[in-house]
């Protein structure tokens, strides 16, 4: 469409929208705080604000986590508040924090307050992103999706918008600092990010907050450093992957940079730039390549890295490598490496995939998906994750039991065909498990004589006792346990009701349904 | 301050019966010690004095704590009512039951002084008197408590050792520690660890006859060894099903053995699962108690009072099956890596600027690192049997800045693998891969990160002006 017609077309439904609000009180526009002079709704075409305002939609989601030491239940729910942007016909675009483990997400029209339930078309933890949908589509009449902005370099300035509670938008002025591939808040996986100086000020609902600039929106603000005055901005070309496919292809490469001329020396590197491969993952698009560890990468796709790992972006300057092969390339696409490997120069062209997390020992991140458990007589075993560790609290690494912390940080280390880390987190007393209640977190090696790698195994091979006797082999102190396998049959319906279990297992993980 | 007073004084007025013959027996010591600093493992450390108890046992010998001692450079003792202070001598120290003996160079020290007989074990909630200098002070100080529990507890001086203890309340505060602690005229145990008054109030701690007793039996050949242990874990049989899976009967007896540490003691004898029903002779509960003349004690009692080479007859049942099996008793090496170290000098290498340590209980408390591994490797030392690939966890702790490692990457608290591809066991190997000339030595770490590269010749260039610039007498050390 024709940017022109476009905006004319904005102007004509935002009059009409205008109208139709049109009895709003005047104090509205006298207490509104902001510094940045706000134009009255009258004004001519060229004027971005009232294409704004018709454009963004509060969002308010209410979320409930599961409780993953006991987790046939979930934790208290809680709710995040923030603003969506309009960016195609019923498509509002958020974070996906603000909805990670939503039960219930409600769009509220700022200036109205009028309410309609949404749904989730999308979502990625990846990039941080989500794409949600009035459940009727009639609520949105009368509002503008916004056009993306592509085009931003360092120095520019982007406002970021956020909603008084009396529906008037304050409109907060700032000015890219930088842009770098940074970490992600969920996934940690880094991607483009704009670091925007701002003097943001705390409000309800600040969980996800357009930055637009000249009508267009410039990207999402993910988080917000109030010491340092610098919000982080997910820009454009992460949305646009997020809109083009969901998911972020990844190489698998951990790297280092190649700074010490004695290192540089002794690999034989004369080249000038270069990093270091640490690491490939298992299973990794770049292991599948046959890139390893040792190997250098000098070039990407034809552009030499300095020796951090640079290349020279046209529109960015210098960026990270990864944000060619994460964001730049769709996922099945290539991207062709120079390395050097025992002192020659190579080219390894990789097919860069998504990554395949299926087989993951320990996951990071989960949301909107119920932990897999399993009770056996009091006795609570559930799959080793990140979250679960997570229940030690902020200083799980410290405080949560320490050999669990080491399976979850060295995961990649273990065998491929290792299976997930089934734990015995804790024993709910009961005359089955009398002299066992001290025992808690420790690792499941067998049961009944059978090797343990999923919950589902541990379920079969609850169903064959030894001789009368649920055989625990431990990895650890105090190494075997032994329940009486028809004595728990016979408990397990005063258990459920004395500990007012829902069900004594859930096998597999269930997510909720999203697409 | 006046309601306190009086307090004091019938404290004193009831003490001064039994006060006159053992102050001829305590002795004041002031120890000037100076620790290492695992920061700076090259400085010979600051020196510091405290003020401790002891008492004259026969034989002309003072018995103390060996914390009062630890790392001392220069002792004095001085007797009560007498000023003088006389030099004294560490004669044997065990820092894994805290008591050491010393040796006064003038024997004219004894005139006036009579040797303290020990007694037995007090009976619970009967009265024991503790004397010694708390908080400093040059007078003797008497306290009155009552034996609160007799049961095994920590002690906190090596920090992995746990022996019987003596709980009173009388508060033992820093200054009665090695004082003696009396009944009847006789010495019951020695005074030494309490918790801070924040922790929990009225609870001091104090060393039993039979653990003292042990400790002089075993200096009887002029030096001391450590302590044995069957070197496993064992569990309780509470659980019905337990018992019956394993073809017991419902007694209330026996205990299950959990692991069974490499290289201890019963490795290769005990295997996980067995059930022991009896120590030399002693029927063991199922919660791991044996009872004994004075009262109920964790199994392990037995062995505690044994010395290395001995055997413990143990009746076990495996496979359903009882059989009976000696266990030759010896001392658990890699525990030793987790407990506090003293009178040691730091060991370490300095290459390029690179600092490699060892790492145990010492070094932790100093450097407090945050690398996961080195962490984990610490703690499940014994437990993981990480002593299997790495006798010792030489990690390098600290980069000296200079021109060399300029662009040597962050591996501060790693675990260093190998040298050239020599694997690194010891800190000793790490000086011998660096004495043999090579253009380039390689380390490599156990984390995930390129090797590190030093070139022979910029390392030769720039060592004189390290050790000048950070003021190191020598660039290794590699002797305790």
């Amino acid at each position: 469409m024709n940017p022109l017609l476009r905006l004319i077309a904005f102007c004509i439904l935002a009059q009409a929208a205008v109208l139709g609000g049109a009895f709003q009180p005047r104090f509205q526009q006298q207490s509104q705080p902001t510094p940045v002079p706000s134009p009255s709704p009258a004004t001519s075409i060229e004027t971005p604000t009232q294409v704004t305002t018709r454009s963004i939609i509060r969002v308010n989601s209410t979320n409930q986590a599961y409780d993953y030491q006991s987790p046939w239940q979930k934790k208290p729910s809680y709710s995040r508040r923030g603003l969506g942007v309009l960016i195609g016909e019923n498509r509002i675009l958020v974070t996906a924090d603000l909805v990670a483990n939503s039960n219930f997400i409600e769009l509220e029209k700022a200036a109205t307050g009028e309410k309609s339930t949404a749904t989730i078309e999308r979502i990625s933890y990846e990039c941080n992103l989500a794409i949600l949908r009035a459940t009727n589509p009639i609520f949105l009449y009368g509002m503008i999706p916004l056009p993306l902005e592509g085009k931003v370099s360092i120095g520019d300035s982007a406002t970021v918008l956020q909603i008084e509670p009396n529906g008037e938008l304050a409109r907060t002025p700032g000015r890219i600092s930088s842009i770098s591939v940074a970490p992600y808040p969920l996934e940690n996986l880094g991607l483009l990010a704009f670091k925007l100086s701002i003097p943001l000020q705390q409000r309800d609902g600040s969980f996800t907050l357009p930055a637009v600039r000249d009508d267009k929106l410039v990207g999402l603000l993910m988080r917000y450093d109030a010491r340092n005055q610098t919000a982080d901005i997910i820009p454009m070309p992460v949305i646009s992957r997020f809109l083009d496919s969901v998911k972020f292809p990844r190489l698998g490469v951990s790297y280092s940079p190649l700074r010490d001329p004695q290192l540089r020396r002794y690999i034989g590197l004369k080249e000038p730039g270069g990093i270091y491969v640490t690491k490939i993952s298992p299973k990794s698009s770049a292991a599948s390549a046959g890139l390893r560890e040792g190997d250098v990468i000098l070039a990407v796709n034809g552009l030499p890295l300095d020796q951090d790992g640079n290349y020279e972006d046209a529109e960015y300057g210098r960026i990270l490598f990864s944000h060619i092969s994460s964001t730049l390339t769709a996922p099945g696409g290539k991207v062709v490496l120079k390395i050097l490997r025992n002192t020659k120069i190579e080219e390894i062209t990789v097919k860069i995939e998504p990554m395949d997390r299926s087989n993951t020992i320990s996951p990071s991140f989960i949301a909107d998906a119920a932990p897999p458990y399993f009770i056996l007589g009091g006795m609570v075993f559930v799959e080793l994750s990140r979250p679960y560790l997570q229940e030690w609290g902020v200083e799980w690494t410290k405080n949560a039991p320490q050999r669990l912390v080491n399976y979850d940080a060295f995961q990649d280390e273990l065998p491929t065909d290792r299976g997930k880390i089934i734990v015995l987190a804790q024993i709910l007393p009961s005359p089955d498990t009398l002299g066992y209640d001290h025992i808690d977190n420790v690792v499941v090696k067998e049961l009944n004589g059978r090797p343990i790698k999923s919950i589902a195994d541990l379920a079969e091979a609850a169903k064959h006792p030894v001789e009368g006797f649920q055989k625990i082999e431990l990895e650890e102190d105090p190494k075997w346990l032994f329940l009486d396998a028809a004595s728990i049959e016979a408990n397990r319906a005063e258990l459920i009701k004395h500990y007012a279990l829902p069900a004594t297992e859930r096998l597999d993980s269930a997510t909720s349904a999203l697409p | 301050m006046t309601r306190l007073l009086p307090l004091a004084l019938a404290l004193c007025l009831s003490a001064w019966t039994h006060a006159a013959p053992i102050a001829e027996s305590l002795v004041r010591i002031e120890a000037a010690s100076q620790e290492p600093n695992y920061k700076t493992p090259w400085s010979p450390g600051t020196v510091v004095s405290g003020v401790g108890a002891g008492f004259v046992i026969d034989g002309d010998r003072i018995m103390t704590n060996a914390h009062v001692v630890s790392n001392a450079r220069f002792l004095t003792v001085s007797k009560e009512g007498d000023p003088k202070p006389y030099t004294a001598r560490v004669l044997h120290v065990a820092h894994d039951c805290d008591l050491a003996l010393l040796k006064v160079d003038k024997a004219e020290f004894f005139n006036g002084t009579s040797p303290l007989e020990f007694g037995g074990l007090p009976e619970i909630e009967s009265v024991v008197s503790v004397y010694g200098y708390p908080i400093g002070g040059k007078r003797l100080s008497v306290t009155r408590g009552i034996v609160s529990r007799i049961d095994f507890q920590t002690y906190s001086h090596s920090g992995v050792d746990s022996h019987l203890t003596i709980q009173i309340d009388a508060a033992i505060n820093p200054g009665n520690s090695g004082g003696p602690v009396m009944q009847d005229g006789k010495v019951v145990g020695v005074a030494f660890q309490g918790y801070s008054g924040d922790v929990a109030q009225n609870v001091g701690y104090m060393i039993p006859v039979p653990v003292v007793e042990r400790f002089l039996k075993d200096v009887e050949d002029g030096k001391y060894d450590r302590y044995i242990d069957l070197a496993i874990s064992y569990q309780n049989l509470f659980n019905p099903a337990a018992r019956r899976a394993l073809g017991l009967e419902d007694d209330d007896r026996g205990v299950m053995v959990g692991a069974v540490y490499g290289g201890g003691s019963s490795d290769g004898i005990l295997k996980a699962g067995d059930v022991l029903l009896e120590i030399d002779g002693y029927p063991i509960a199922s919660d791991g108690s044996i009872r004994l003349q004075n009262g109920v004690v964790p199994l392990t009692e037995i062995v505690e009072r044994k010395f290395r080479g001995e055997k413990a007859k143990l009746v076990i049942i495996r496979d359903r099956k009882k059989q009976t099996v000696a266990v030759p008793l010896d001392d658990p090496w890699p525990f030793t890596l987790q407990s506090n170290a003293y009178d040691e000098k730091p060991r370490y290498v300095i290459y390029g600027g690179l600092v490699f340590q060892p790492v145990d209980r010492n070094f932790l408390a100093t450097h407090d690192p945050s690398n996961q591994r080195l962490n984990y490797s610490f703690d499940f030392f014994v437990e993981d049997e990480i002593y299997r690939d790495r006798k010792e966890l030489v990690v390098l702790s600290n980069i000296l800045p200079d021109p060399v490692n300029a662009h040597t990457g962050d591996f501060r608290y790693s675990l260093i693998n190998e040298i050239n591809g020599r694997r690194i066991q010891t800190l000793q190997d790490v000086a011998q891969a660096f004495a043999k000339p090579e253009e380039y030595y390689v380390i490599k770490t156990a984390d995930v990160g390129p090797p590190i590269v030093l070139e022979r010749k910029a390392v030769l260039a720039s060592t004189e002006n390290i050790l000048k610039r950070y003021g190191i007498a020598s660039e290794q050390n590699l002797e305790k």
